[in-house]
């Protein structure tokens, strides 16, 4: 084999399982890449002795002939997740230094499955953000570039930026990422990937820094749909510890991928045609459903009425759950400490507080304490609640016309670092198409579907009913085989 | 809304399930001592 790094997820499983190559081999051709890759800014902490401990033990098991699913396999994990021994931070300063004594369930999991680890990546700060510009760390570059010769440096996409810029730069063959309003969907759209956000409850929340814990969901990033359908069968799985895990089995997804569609039902929610979408999304979108047709799929137009209302709900409900769950960084138990001379514990708090978090975050908990306060709650709060419900509902009555749904992902490709990042409200449409989803639990792809006129990707989304993953990969495969995407980001780090 | 994927809430027996880590709990903490957090004086 000629460029280990050129491998997907199966492709180095099924090539190390029968010998073409060894997982020490495999693990040191990704943390060479790793290793030379620093202007990308991709990780917080690279982890090169987990990856080759555990491909130790995995070309030790296979000569013991006793594989694991994700022997051999090198992954990079989002700094969002613990892992015992190694910091993580959620790309915070508040979080600096912080070593957990624990490992989150979906890492454990991977761990358990033969997996090691290349690294922990950089993030939106406390996955606050769509282009990985509030990260402590600094930005995350995109290894694409458009084709004007600008040489701009381009946003990955967030919050899991880290995750897919590493991905698209062959750091890593499959990340995991979360999504919480779109943070697995729109950067693998901005950077030619595929990404999954599974039903909310699949993936164990324990162990995971939260943001919007009623929101939050792991799933993988990787190149292509049958490598998400691996990494995310060995992530999910009930999770005691977790009262909002599923408690149903995990399916052989990998097994059951089929891109026939014959018999489905695709919707096209008329709402998403939004205003002022770029002409290129819109033929891409046109592209979509002749793909489906393709495949045999049947066409209908549905409607989500309250679709407008999802991002107004979303910048409610959000920073409501994530002002209460950042309550807890107190500068007592763990992460930051700020004492001024002199002071007592409140401004202790206080002092903490400010030096600890970053206007992004800031901005959110004073957003969610506000619509949470005393005489804005009815206002604020519960009216937001009311209409959460009524997004949850227009998919269900959506469901009784159609199978699934066809969206774009994002409303325009990757955008140049620092375009949007003084308008916040500018930087919070990008989540416009993946957010009513995420509102209503629903498991939700985007798969790498074309490129723009400047040479950058664009993705499609997949929306399913609750636990339907199934038929979402199964359509994002269809538009996968049919794509044939194969442009690659020009190596210039 | 109450749930945004209907689930039951589960119960579980109530007993201790962890425990006896005040070490690993403490690890982190910017001030501990004796045991404890330490933290600034509360009480004149």
């Amino acid at each position: 084999v000629s460029n280990l790094t050129d491998l997907g997820v199966a492709a180095i499983r099924d090539g190390f399982r029968a010998g073409d190559f060894s997982a020490r081999e495999v693990a040191d051709a990704f943390n060479a890449n790793v290793a030379g890759a620093k202007a990308l800014n991709a990780f917080i902490v690279e982890t090169p002795d987990h990856a080759i401990a555990a491909a130790e033990t995995a070309d030790r098991d296979r000569s013991e002939g006793n594989l694991k699913p994700l022997s051999g396999v090198p992954i990079g994990m989002k700094d969002l997740f613990c892992t015992k021994g190694v910091q993580t931070t959620a790309a915070s300063h508040i979080l600096e230094g912080f070593i957990p004594q624990y490992e989150s369930t979906v890492s454990s999991n991977l761990w358990a499955a033969g997996a090691g680890m290349l690294g922990k990546l950089n993030m939106d700060q406390f996955a606050m953000g769509s282009s990985n510009e509030t990260s402590y760390f600094g930005n995350v570059i995109s290894p694409w570039k458009r084709s004007d010769g600008s040489n701009a440096a381009l946003a990955p996409g967030g919050s899991s930026g880290g995750s897919s810029s590493a991905i698209a730069a062959r750091l890593c063959p499959a990340a995991t990422g979360t999504d919480t309003g779109g943070s697995i969907r729109q950067p693998a759209s901005f950077t030619g990937i595929s990404g999954i956000k599974p039903t909310y409850g699949r993936c164990s929340r324990w162990g995971v820094v939260a943001f919007a814990s009623s929101l939050d969901q792991a799933g993988p990033m990787a190149h292509d749909v049958r490598d998400c359908a691996i990494m995310l069968e060995n992530m999910a799985g009930f999770d005691p510890k977790d009262s909002t895990s599923l408690q149903l089995p995990v399916p052989k997804w990998e097994t059951g991928l089929s891109s026939n569609l014959k018999g489905l039902r695709i919707g096209i929610p008329k709402e998403y045609r939004v205003d002022n979408m770029p002409p290129e999304i819109d033929a891409l979108w046109e592209q979509g459903i002749a793909w489906m047709k393709d495949a045999g799929a049947e066409i209908v137009e549905v409607s989500l009425p309250h679709t407008k209302y999802a991002l107004p709900a979303y910048y409610i409900i959000a920073p409501a759950e994530a002002s209460s769950n950042l309550a807890r960084y107190d500068g007592v138990r763990y992460g930051l400490r700020d004492l001024p001379d002199g002071a007592g514990l409140q401004d202790m708090y206080a002092a903490t507080r400010a030096a600890g978090f970053g206007p992004e975050v800031k901005r959110r908990i004073m957003i969610g304490t506000y619509v949470l306060s005393a005489g804005f709650y009815d206002a604020y709060f519960t009216q937001a609640s009311k209409v959460r419900a009524l997004i949850a509902q227009d998919f269900d009555k959506a469901w009784e016309a159609c199978d699934l749904l066809l969206t774009p992902t994002a409303p325009s490709a990757a955008f140049a670092l620092g375009e949007k990042s003084a308008d916040p409200l500018a930087m919070y449409l990008n989540d416009v198409f993946t957010v009513p989803s995420s509102l209503a639990g629903l498991p939700a792809m985007s798969v790498p579907a074309g490129l723009d006129g400047q040479g950058l990707p664009l993705g499609l989304q997949i929306i399913g009913k609750a636990l339907d993953e199934q038929g979402v990969l199964g359509a994002g495969l269809a538009i996968e085989e049919r794509a044939g995407f194969v442009a690659r980001a020009g190596k210039w780090w | 809304m109450t749930a945004v994927i209907p689930n039951i809430l589960r119960l579980r027996d109530d007993v201790v399930s962890d425990g006896g880590m005040r070490e690993a709990i403490l690890a982190n903490a910017p001030a501990a001592e004796h045991g404890f957090f330490g933290v600034p004086k509360v009480i004149e």
